[in-house]
């Protein structure tokens, strides 16, 4: 996010800050290169049977593993920010952002659920 | 110029500006997706069979439409991504208005010919 200005001038929030663009670097990379292999390589149809061996790969699975905590984080961190900059009231503000935090780390569980799912058939 | 003063709290005419706007309208429109995507991805762990399915349902030219508009949001988020990031770290804030136009060509030149490969 551009101005961060409401996070910054807290101390934690700098780390916030930092973080999201650790992150947005690795987003970079990852997202645009999992929508190419996605979309643009081969026909573009996405089967289980062109994903699965690529995720059935152990060095798959931990770029994923990151790719799910690094997007949800990220994406978390700028809806804090949204949130600071919109709602006043800071009891809604935190119960927003309780909700929408506790939907993040059951989609982290979900996730990581599905990244293991998938294995080499014996 | 539209001045979404609710909406955008501080005041300086330049690219930035609109910058910030799609930056932030594109950053809420993709955690919105990323939530729905994981939650559809999960359908991986159900099988071949059941995996195969929902992408089927999910292939009709209006979810194709919605992909392509997706990758347009992801290539402005990014590439705005990388401005904001060598403004901050790299003391690029001079730079900061070609930069965007930088990051704003780029985006066009990798989203407009993709329409190819999900329209065609």
């Amino acid at each position: 996010m551009g101005s961060g200005k409401s996070l910054v001038k807290r101390n934690k929030g700098a780390m916030a800050w930092f973080l999201q663009r650790v992150t947005a670097l690795y987003l970079f990379v990852f997202l645009i290169a999992h929508f190419v292999i996605m979309h643009f390589v081969g026909t573009g149809e996405v089967t289980y049977e062109t994903v699965a061996p690529r995720l059935s790969s152990p060095l798959w699975k931990a770029g994923d593993l990151l790719f799910l905590l690094f997007a949800l984080y990220h994406g978390i961190n700028g809806l804090w920010q949204v949130l600071e900059d919109y709602i006043r009231g800071r009891g809604l503000r935190l119960f927003l952002y309780a909700v929408v935090l506790t939907i993040a780390v059951v989609l982290l569980v979900v996730g990581t659920i599905t990244i293991f799912s998938v294995n080499p058939v014996k | 110029m539209l001045k979404p003063k609710w909406f955008y709290p501080s005041y300086k005419k330049d690219v930035g500006e609109w910058a910030w706007i799609l930056h932030r309208l594109g950053g809420l429109a993709l955690i919105f997706y990323l939530f729905l995507h994981i939650f559809v991805t999960n359908r991986l762990a159900a099988g071949p069979e059941a995996f195969n399915a929902t992408m089927k349902a999910l292939s009709t030219p209006l979810f194709k439409f919605l992909e392509w508009g997706l990758w347009g949001v992801i290539l402005f988020h990014a590439f705005n991504g990388i401005r904001l990031v060598l403004v901050d770290f790299a003391g690029a804030s001079k730079y900061q208005k070609a930069l965007f136009w930088i990051a704003f060509v780029l985006f066009l030149a990798l989203w407009i010919p993709a329409a190819w490969k999900f329209f065609i």
